[in-house]
């Protein structure tokens, strides 16, 4: 018995020092890396907005939303701006759009990646398509590209599904 | 003692290389040799997890239960890991994207349970530290050789860049774009480059061996 509890204490008081050291360096190292964190992630918004300040964006909690297509969301200004990833044949297609969360305008449009065929479905990722979209109101119908049907559909149907989720987001 | 502390330092890196000569270690050093860069970041962190955890462990060796001892060095080898990934992802985020789970992987490196478990444990810190070093530069060589044939054939040069800014330091070019062999890059090419360096390894050891017999023998017949 008295065997048992010294190898019990002794893996105890193991243990403890370790996680005091951890907590430590847990200290030292979280601000850096979620610092780290918000710049990749302002990076990519940079793509959109080329002038953005990445201490002006702020990540939105979407743990109460359900939906498969939206990745992240991120408050900047007026706008939300949710990155959306969406199948059309395929999977891999990832875009971000800009919504404005007063009047529901998209404001901003930016493809990504594109996983369906070169040449017809990959025309969502060109600028006619992006124009045709740029201060439309999100929730209503919006243009989809005619002979690429299903990508871009894939692309309007997650549009539609970012602005249903600009309400729930919207007051938080 | 410091002629014996310099052998065992030497021994860690060609004759008793722990990748090459006692293979272990070997899962990270197939999955992560893509590239130089790759190649030079695990080898440190790997470094310095072997050399504190050695220290640690010959330090706390003489009051450490001898049932619970592989407990006890796996939370010691796991918190330094812990905190050495901790550590590269604020500072090297680049580094941490591209090493990925191969940082956390380190606990179960066989290399640093096996040294800790065959060395530190019997001899004091600053032996240790030697043994820990030795190793850890024996496991950087093996991974930088693996590193630079594999990524010089797959991608015709090698590129070295700063982990903590992700600038280029140097880039060089040898081989033609046509020329190059991507399936190096490919886990068939870590097993060839792997089975080659360890077959030149082999051959050494075995050469090394020889003369040392021959040496042995003549001094016997003084």
């Amino acid at each position: 018995m008295n065997k048992i509890t010294h190898l019990t204490l002794f893996l105890g008081i193991v243990s403890a020092l370790a996680g005091g050291a951890l907590a430590f360096a847990n200290q030292l190292t979280a601000p850096i890396i979620a610092e780290n964190e918000a710049k990749a992630a302002a990076e990519n918004l940079m793509v959109m907005y080329p002038e953005l300040d990445p201490a002006a964006i702020e990540k939105v909690d979407i743990s109460g939303i359900d939906s498969k297509t939206i990745e992240e969301v991120y408050r900047y200004g007026d706008c939300l701006i949710f990155k959306m990833s969406v199948s059309g044949y395929k999977e891999g297609t990832t875009f971000l759009v800009s919504i404005n969360v007063n009047d529901k305008t998209i404001d901003n449009f930016q493809a990504i990646s594109n996983g369906d065929t070169k040449g017809i479905g990959s025309q969502v990722m060109d600028e006619p398509f992006k124009e045709g979209l740029l201060g439309k109101d999100a929730s209503q119908d919006l243009d989809t590209i005619s002979g690429a049907t299903v990508s871009s559909s894939a692309v309007v149907n997650g549009i539609h599904e970012a602005a249903n989720a600009v309400d729930q987001l919207k007051g938080e | 003692m410091e002629n014996s502390r310099l052998k065992a330092f030497k021994n860690g890196l060609i004759k008793e290389n722990p990748v090459f000569s006692l293979f272990l270690g070997i899962c990270s050093t197939l999955a992560i040799t893509t590239c130089v860069d790759n190649a030079i970041g695990m080898g440190i962190a790997v470094i310095i997890v072997l050399t504190m955890s050695n220290i640690i462990i010959s330090l706390i060796r003489n009051i450490t239960p001898d049932e619970i001892r592989i407990p006890v060095y796996i939370v010691v080898i796991a918190t330094l890991v812990k905190i050495i990934q901790m550590l590269i992802s604020a500072y090297a985020p680049s580094l941490n994207t591209s090493l990925g789970v191969f940082i956390p992987l380190i606990v179960v490196n066989c290399i640093i349970l096996g040294r800790a478990e065959a060395f530190a444990s019997k001899n004091n810190p600053m032996d240790s530290a030697i043994d820990g070093i030795g190793m850890g530069i024996g496991y950087t060589l093996a991974v930088l050789t693996m590193s630079l044939i594999r990524e010089v054939i797959s991608t015709g040069g090698f590129i070295v860049s700063n982990p903590f800014t992700t600038e280029k330091i140097f880039g060089i070019t040898f081989i033609p774009e046509e020329y190059c062999i991507s399936l190096f890059s490919s886990p068939v090419g870590a097993f060839i480059t792997f089975a080659c360096l360890a077959a030149a390894v082999g051959a050494y050891k075995a050469y090394a061996d020889k003369k040392e017999a021959e040496a042995e023998k003549a001094k016997e017949v003084k």
